[in-house]
C-alpha cells in the first residue's frame, strides 16, 4: 500500500484526494480516512514533506513531495517488491504449467 | 423541516443541518477516539477535516443551501468510518496481505484484536473489568452480567469470592468495543412520555409496543377493573383480585418508569442513537489494528523487506505464511504465559488488596445508606409526637421538609448513583446532581430554621413548688417505688415508646423526666414535695406549661408508688418538663429507693444536699445506691445492716463522719490484703523449699562413675517412677560430670 502510494508521489507533487482518484483508476481503492493518516506517518518519518498551495476555492491545500530519504526508502521497497514479484511468479509459474499438462 | 445552523468548519462558515452536524460531529468524535494513541493525530483529524470542509465547499457552490444528512453521509462514506478505514487493506495486493502478516509475526506487541478470549476489559470496568470482559466474551451488556454478580453476591455471597479469582486470574487489556456497545438511551424519536419503552424496545431488540403494554396494561386493567365494578357488580370477586395484583403492581411499574426517566439519559446524538439500536459505531474495534500498521511503518517495511528476501528464496510462500501464522501464534500463546509467573503472582496479592479495600469501602457506604434509611423510618415513626413538639404548621412543613430532604435526598442519590454505575450510563448533565445538591440543601436549611425557632420555646424556665399529703408509714420506713405502667395495654396499641423518656398514650404524652431526691425532714414526719418546672418561650408561657404537668402517686401505708411519668394535657407542648420529688426523711426513721427508680426513670437523682433551692447543680452521689436501706441521722443518711450488698462493719459508727468511714473501711481492707499477700507468700516459699529435697537424696544415689550412670539412667529410663524423681538430679550429673 505504501508502496503504491509512494510511486504516485514520486511522480510529483500530489494532493490526498488527487491521489485517492489515482488510486482508484489503477482499480486500487483507498479510502480518504486512511490516506490522512498514512501519509502523515510517512511525512514523520522524513519520507514525504509538503507545501501549503493556494487553492483558488476554499483554504490552502496540502500539497505532499517526496524527500531525499523517501526517494532512497522508495528504492529499498521497490528492490523487495520486483524481489518478492519475482519470487511468487517463479513459484505459481510452474504450478500453472503443471496444471496445464 | 429541520433546523439548520452555522458552524464555523476549518475557517469557513458553513449551513449545515442540526442533525447533519450531529452527525459530523460524531464523525470527528469517533475519528479522534479512532487515532487516540497516535503520535501525529491532531494533524490527521485536522487534514481530515480540512478535506471535509472543502466537499463542503464544493457542494455550497452547486448550489446546496446547506448540508443535508445525505452529504455527510456520502462524504463520511468516502473518507471511510474508522471501523472500515483498514478492512480494505488486506485485499488490495498480495504485498498487503503479507506484509500484515509479516507485521503480526514480527511485532508481538502490536496484538491482534481478541475475539476469541476472555480478558478482563479495561475500558469498561467498575472495580476490576471482569464482567466487562465476560459480557465482551458473551457478547452480552455489562450491565445484564454486573446485576447478575450482584444478585450471586447478595444471594449465596459467591458472586464476589468468583469475581474476585477471576479478577486475578483473568490478563487484563483493553477489549475494542467488538461486541455490544449497545447502552441503554431513551428514545426521543419515538415517544409517548419520555421514550422510556422505545428505548428499552430497543436495547431488547424487540417490538416498541411490548415495553408499552407492560407499562401501560396494569393501569388499562385498573381502569377496565374499576369500571366493571361500577356497572357489573357480580363481577366484585374478580374485581378485587384484580385490584391486589394490578394496583401494586402498576404502582411499582410506574415508580420504576420514573426511576427509568431520571437515570436513563435521552439519545441526543447520532452516535448515541447508533448505540442505543447496537447498530456499529465501535471505532476504537479497529484502532488497535489501524496503529498496529501505522506505527514504526519505516521499521517494519524493512524488516519485512529482509523477511520476505529471505524467505521467498528458501521456500515457497504458502509455507513462509503458515509458518508465520505458527509463529505469530506461538508468540501470541507464550507471551501472556511468559508474562505471567511472578508477576501475576504480585498482581493477585494486589488485587486482594484492592478487593479488600473496595469491599470495605462498600460495607462502609452500605452502612451509611442503612444508616440513612433508619432515620428516616425512625423519623417517620416518631411523627406521632410531632404534635407536642411543634406548635405552628410552618414549623411542621419545615420539619417534613428536614426530615425527607436532608435525610431522603442522600438515600435517593446513592441508589441512583449506583444504578447508573450498573447500567454503565455517563452521566451527560449535572442537572440531576445540581437537583439533588439544591434539595439538600434546602432540607438543611429548614432543619436550620426548624431548631432556631424550636430552641426559642426553651429560652425561660420556670418553677413551682407543691407539697403532697402522704401518710406517715407506721414501720418507720418508707419504701419509694415506681408503678407499672399504668397504660402498658394500650403502648402496645397505640402507644410508642421511645427510648424510655416518652411515651406516647392515646393522644397524651407521658414524660419520664424525674428526678428523686432526698433531704433530713425538718420535723419528725415525712414529706414529699414536688417541684414542677418547664421551659417557655417567655415567663408566661413557661409558667402555663407547668399547669400542664399532671404528677401523681399512690400510698400503700409504708410503700411510695410513684407515677411513671409526667402526663402531658393532649394539646400540651414538649418544654422540658421536669419533676423534682423531694422526700424529707425526719431523723431516725429509714428510707429505701427501690432498684425500679432507676430503672425507669430516664433522669434519677439521688441526692441528699439541703440546699434544695439550687437545683441547677445536684449533687449526685457515687456510693448512693437504689435497693438499699438507708436511714437518717443527723449529719445525713447512713445504711443500715439490712442488705446483703456490702458487708456491715462493727464499730462506733454513730461518731464517724463518711470520709473517715471510707478511710477507715479501705484501711481494713488494706490490711486485709497484706495479710493474705503474706500468706501467699509464705506458701510459696514452702513450695520453693520442698523440690530441693529429693534432689538432694537423688544425687547420692546416681552413680558417679560414667558406665554404672549409663546402667542406672536407662533403668531409670525403663521405669518411669524412678526416672520422674530423679529426672533434675540426672540432669544435674549429666552436665556435673560432662558426659556429654
Amino acid at each position: 500500500m505504501e508502496f503504491c502510494i509512494l510511486s504516485i508521489i514520486r511522480q510529483g507533487e500530489v494532493y490526498p484526494s488527487d491521489l485517492v482518484e489515482k488510486m482508484k483508476s489503477a482499480n486500487l481503492h483507498i479510502l480518504e480516512g486512511t490516506l490522512y493518516p498514512l501519509l502523515t506517518r510517512l511525512k514523520n518519518a522524513g519520507v514525504l514533506t509538503y507545501r501549503w498551495v493556494e487553492s483558488n476555492s476554499g483554504p490552502p491545500r496540502k500539497y505532499f513531495v517526496m524527500t531525499e530519504q523517501g526517494l532512497q526508502f522508495y528504492h529499498e521497497l521497490e528492490l523487495t517488491w520486483n524481489e518478492l514479484a519475482a519470487a511468487v511468479s517463479a513459484l505459481t509459474q510452474p504450478l500453472t504449467t503443471t496444471n496445464n499438462s | 423541516m429541520k433546523k439548520v445552523i452555522n458552524i464555523n468548519f476549518q475557517g469557513r462558515v458553513i449551513p449545515i443541518e442540526e442533525s447533519a452536524f450531529e452527525m459530523l460531529k460524531g464523525y470527528t468524535d469517533s475519528l479522534r477516539r479512532c487515532f487516540a494513541n497516535e503520535e501525529g493525530r491532531d494533524e490527521i483529524i485536522n487534514d481530515i477535516e480540512s478535506r471535509i470542509a472543502e466537499l463542503f465547499g464544493e457542494a455550497l457552490k452547486k448550489g446546496s443551501v446547506c448540508i443535508t444528512d445525505s452529504q455527510v453521509n456520502t462524504i463520511i462514506d468516502n473518507m471511510g468510518r474508522p471501523e472500515e478505514l483498514n478492512q480494505d487493506e488486506p485485499g488490495l495486493n498480495p504485498g498487503a496481505a503479507s506484509q500484515h502478516q509479516s507485521a503480526t509475526a514480527n511485532d508481538a506487541q502490536n496484538m491482534p484484536p481478541y475475539r476469541d478470549k476472555l480478558f478482563r476489559d479495561n475500558n469498561d470496568k467498575f472495580l476490576g473489568g471482569v464482567c466487562g470482559g465476560l459480557a465482551h466474551y458473551f457478547k452480552l451488556d455489562p450491565a445484564i452480567i454486573r446485576v447478575a454478580f450482584a444478585l450471586a453476591t447478595i444471594g449465596w455471597g459467591s458472586g464476589i469470592i468468583l469475581y474476585i479469582l477471576l479478577w486475578i486470574i483473568l490478563p487484563s487489556r483493553t477489549l475494542a468495543g467488538i461486541a455490544s456497545t449497545k447502552r441503554l438511551y431513551r428514545n426521543p424519536d419515538e415517544k409517548v412520555i419520555a421514550g422510556v419503552a422505545s428505548g428499552i424496545a430497543s436495547y431488547f431488540d424487540i417490538a416498541i409496543w411490548i415495553p408499552r403494554i407492560i407499562f401501560a396494561l396494569p393501569l388499562v386493567f385498573g381502569i377496565l377493573s374499576s369500571f366493571l365494578n361500577k356497572y357489573f357488580h357480580w363481577f366484585y370477586n374478580h374485581e378485587s383480585f384484580s385490584k391486589i395484583v394490578f394496583s401494586s403492581f402498576g404502582g411499582t411499574l410506574l415508580v420504576i418508569y420514573a426511576v427509568l426517566w431520571a437515570i436513563i439519559p435521552e439519545a441526543k446524538s447520532a452516535t448515541e442513537k447508533l448505540e442505543m439500536r447496537g447498530e456499529k459505531v465501535d471505532l476504537n474495534s479497529i484502532k488497535n489494528t489501524i496503529q498496529e500498521d501505522l506505527q514504526g511503518f519505516k521499521s517494519r517495511a524493512e524488516k519485512w523487506g529482509k523477511d520476505v528476501s529471505e524467505k521467498a528464496q528458501q521456500m515457497g510462500e504458502e509455507v513462509t505464511q503458515t509458518v508465520k501464522e505458527t509463529s505469530a501464534n506461538v508468540v501470541n500463546e507464550t507471551r501472556p504465559i511468559a508474562k505471567s509467573g511472578i508477576s501475576r503472582l504480585a498482581n493477585a496479592i494486589g488485587i486482594l488488596f484492592k478487593a479488600f479495600f473496595m469491599f470495605i469501602g462498600g460495607v462502609i457506604s452500605l452502612a451509611l445508606l442503612a444508616a440513612l434509611v433508619a432515620i428516616l423510618f425512625a423519623g417517620a415513626s416518631v411523627f406521632p409526637l410531632k404534635d407536642f413538639v411543634l406548635d405552628s404548621a410552618p414549623q411542621q412543613v419545615l420539619a417534613w421538609l428536614f426530615l425527607l430532604l436532608f435525610f431522603g435526598i442522600p438515600i435517593i442519590a446513592f441508589i441512583t448513583a449506583f444504578i447508573r454505575r450498573i447500567m454503565g450510563v455517563k452521566s451527560g448533565n449535572n442537572y440531576l446532581g445540581y437537583t439533588f445538591a439544591g434539595l439538600w440543601v434546602i432540607g438543611l436549611v429548614s432543619g436550620i430554621f426548624l431548631l432556631a425557632g424550636f430552641s426559642k420555646h426553651f429560652e425561660v424556665k420556670a418553677r413551682e413548688k407543691q407539697e403532697y399529703a402522704i401518710a406517715q408509714p407506721s414501720s418507720g420506713k418508707l419504701l419509694v417505688t415506681v408503678a407499672d405502667s399504668e397504660i402498658s395495654t394500650t403502648t402496645i396499641s397505640s402507644g410508642i415508646k421511645v427510648s424510655g423518656l416518652l411515651r406516647i398514650d392515646g393522644d397524651s404524652l407521658q414524660l419520664s423526666n424525674i428526678s428523686v431526691h432526698v433531704e433530713k425532714s425538718n420535723d419528725s414526719l415525712y414529706h414529699v414535695t414536688g417541684t414542677r418546672l418547664s421551659n417557655g418561650k417567655d415567663g408566661e408561657e413557661a409558667r402555663k406549661n407547668l399547669v400542664n404537668i399532671q404528677y401523681g402517686f399512690t400510698q400503700q401505708d409504708s410503700v411510695l408508688k410513684l407515677n411513671r411519668g409526667i402526663h402531658l394535657a393532649p394539646n400540651a407542648k414538649f418544654r422540658n418538663q421536669q419533676l423534682v420529688l423531694t422526700i424529707q426523711v425526719p431523723v431516725g426513721k429509714k428510707i429505701q429507693i427501690d432498684r425500679s427508680v432507676r430503672n425507669r426513670f430516664f433522669f434519677l437523682n439521688i441526692a441528699d444536699n439541703e440546699d434544695g433551692d439550687d437545683w441547677s447543680d445536684f449533687e449526685t452521689k457515687n456510693n448512693w445506691r437504689t435497693g438499699v436501706e438507708y436511714e437518717m441521722t443527723q449529719e445525713g443518711l447512713k445504711r443500715t445492716g439490712n442488705t446483703d450488698n456490702l458487708k456491715s462493719w462493727d464499730g462506733d459508727k454513730e461518731d464517724e463522719t463518711n470520709p473517715m468511714q471510707d478511710y477507715r473501711k479501705s484501711r481494713r481492707q488494706l490490711e486485709n490484703e497484706l495479710e493474705k499477700k503474706n500468706r501467699e507468700l509464705d506458701e510459696i516459699k514452702k513450695e520453693l523449699e520442698k523440690p530441693a529435697e529429693p534432689k538432694k537424696v537423688a544425687l547420692h544415689t546416681v552413680p558417679s562413675d560414667k558406665k554404672a550412670f549409663f546402667y542406672w539412667f536407662q533403668s531409670a529410663n525403663s521405669n518411669s517412677a524412678v526416672i520422674r524423681e530423679d529426672k533434675v538430679a540426672a540432669a544435674a550429673y549429666i552436665f556435673y560430670h560432662k558426659l556429654i
